[in-house]
């Protein structure tokens, strides 16, 4: 039976040096100014740092888009695959080596569009994988495209006139199909973000946090939302900490998203039936 | 007015006949009212004519309370002017500097709480460390040259004896010995006042403070040596940034609350290194890892 215990572990007491978790070599990133992937990853650096997590028992699984580039400038190890299959290959990834840590960074399209079905089967089955979803509201690399998370009347390359589909709940979504731990946190509160990533990966089983992000130079221009700084700051309004979620909408907008841990709750962990499963069947066919 | 030798350690009080304007003065929740209340219950137990009268609006968030207490064979306004006060009984240090003027020039009774509560917005700088806008008058400015009277840390003395509400009663104590009246019909109007649990702990409290005395001249500067932090930059602390990872976005330029960040071209710079608080906001949110905060006294 495979062992799930790490192997390793890094002194989470030192302080936290984001450039020792990353490959300075690929360093500056790709990202364009001010782009909200950049702080993600540093929170995600340093909530893998606070639980004490090695470099060698870190693995982060990328999708396609400019989320799917922020798994390259980890230093650890790290799988670039394709579009929308993130969590499909993690799948793999951990059953064949529980003793990992798995992260998946995946954006909104590349989540809840073309890896769609992934998301909620991999919700469904509770496997010990901690997902991060930045969620820029658009397909920022490839042109911005309108994504499922595009809000209403932004304009996009191909909404030109605005969006007029309704967007998706991607928390609702995991919540709903069945995933132990589901966030969601503004990279305008960066420590808050921490807190929760290291609760996420601390957590036994499935872990979806959807990040909010911002895209400046695709998304953020087009729609007159001003420079880095403006989109950052516009985070406030945007979002409802959890502890307000049924206060009326004063003074956040209508349409704010809540933020915080919506659901935490203790599933059994597919990794782990399944080798129970497996050894009880091998021990059912060898007399 | 000067105080008399009281059995052997105070000065002769004060003739119990003689009527007094006393001015007690803190900030909310120190029992300011308390003590203008046995002052009166005192006074109207001689026979004295007494008007009382209180601001204590902003008590629940530390704001200024004060009471005018003043007994005489007639009394006719509820307040005392300015320089008509012949005692001021301060719990609190910037209080007690605040109302000096109230003081008779050259013949009131200064006691003070030396104890200093400094309020969130005289704190200016939000630098480790950095000094309060707080009163910067020590109790050896004051007692002796402005005023008569007594500056102790009352309380310290009420912590010592176990509930540091009672400092109030220490300053009563300590005003009791500037007038003449039987200590057990002092103990007795405490007693009446004072909810029924802490009744030993102010009467300990009024003991103590009437039989404080001043303490030796060498002790007395300890309390001022603390305040003088040598100034100048704090290398505990700092903010640095790696232009080579600059993309310019501004976000830490924009956010950083002390504005000691600034673009310079397509790049940011530190342009008051001096002023950075540690804060590390720049640093959280810089998305190119571009920003290094140092801060020895909160890590990252």
């Amino acid at each position: 039976m495979l062992d799930a215990t790490p192997k390793t572990t890094c002194d989470q007491k030192a302080p936290f040096d984001p450039r020792e978790w990353l490959r300075l070599a690929a360093m500056p990133h790709f990202m364009c100014p001010g782009c909200g992937h950049g702080i993600a990853l540093r929170a995600l650096l340093a909530a893998v740092h606070d639980c004490g997590i090695a470099k060698d028992d870190l693995a982060v699984v990328c999708g396609i888009g400019c989320s799917g580039r922020v798994g390259g400038y980890i230093d650890a190890n790290t799988m670039h695959t394709t579009h929308g299959r993130p969590l499909a290959f993690a799948t793999g990834l951990k059953l064949a080596r529980p003793d990992l840590t798995v992260v998946v960074v995946t954006g909104d399209g590349d989540c809840l569009a073309i890896g769609g079905n992934h998301l909620i089967h991999a919700a469904r089955r509770n496997l010990d994988i901690t997902c991060l979803m930045l969620n820029n509201e658009v397909y920022g690399m490839t042109g911005g495209q309108a994504s499922p998370t595009t809000a209403a009347t932004r304009v996009t390359s191909t909404t030109q006139s605005g969006a007029i589909e309704p967007t998706f709940d991607a928390c609702a979504l995991a919540a709903a199909a069945g995933a132990g731990f589901v966030g969601r946190e503004v990279t305008r509160q960066a420590p808050a973000l921490k807190t929760l990533i290291a609760r996420a990966l601390r957590h036994k089983g499935f872990a979806f946090v959807e990040v909010m992000s911002d895209c400046t130079e695709i998304y953020g221009r087009k729609n007159d939302l001003g420079e880095a700084p403006e989109m950052i700051l516009s985070q406030k309004a945007d979002m409802r900490p959890e502890q307000h979620r049924d206060a009326p909408d004063q003074p956040f907008r209508p349409n704010a998203l809540p933020t915080g841990v919506f659901v935490e709750r203790d599933l059994p962990e597919y990794g782990e039936r399944l080798r129970a499963h497996a050894a009880a069947i091998r021990g059912e066919i060898t007399p | 007015m000067r105080p008399l030798p009281q059995e052997d350690f105070a000065p002769a009080p004060r003739p119990a006949s003689a009527g007094l304007n006393i001015l007690v003065v803190g900030v909310g929740g120190q029992g300011v009212l308390m003590i203008s209340k046995a002052l009166a219950l005192m006074a109207q137990r001689r026979g004295f004519a007494v008007k009382q009268s209180e601001v204590h609006g902003m008590a629940k968030r530390g704001g200024i309370v004060f009471s005018h207490v003043r007994f005489a064979e007639q009394v006719w306004s509820p307040t005392i002017a300015r320089g008509e006060a012949d005692m001021l009984i301060a719990l609190e240090w910037a209080e007690a500097l605040r109302w000096l003027d109230h003081l008779r020039p050259g013949r009131g009774v200064f006691i003070a709480d030396t104890r200093k509560i400094v309020p969130p917005f005289a704190c200016r700088s939000r630098k480790l460390g950095a000094p309060s806008a707080y009163a910067r008058e020590t109790p050896a400015d004051v007692v002796g040259r402005h005023a008569d009277g007594c500056a102790l840390d009352a309380t310290g003395i009420a912590t010592a004896l176990g509930d540091s509400r009672a400092a109030n009663t220490v300053l009563l104590g300590r005003l009791s010995a500037w007038l003449d009246y039987p200590v057990a019909e002092w103990h007795e109007v405490i007693a009446a006042i004072v909810p029924k649990g802490t009744r030993e702990i102010n009467r300990a409290a009024f003991d103590a403070g009437r039989a404080w005395t001043p303490p030796a001249p060498d002790e007395a500067p300890a309390a001022s040596a603390a305040a003088a932090v040598a100034p100048g930059p704090d290398l505990r602390i700092g903010v640095s940034i790696d232009a080579a990872w600059c993309k310019g976005c501004g976000i830490c330029v924009k956010l950083c609350p002390e504005r000691c960040l600034a673009m310079d071209g397509p790049k940011a710079i530190v342009r008051t290194p001096a002023a950075c608080t540690g804060c590390r906001v720049c640093e959280w949110l810089c998305p190119d890892f571009a920003v290094t905060v140092r801060n020895e006294g909160v890590p990252a």
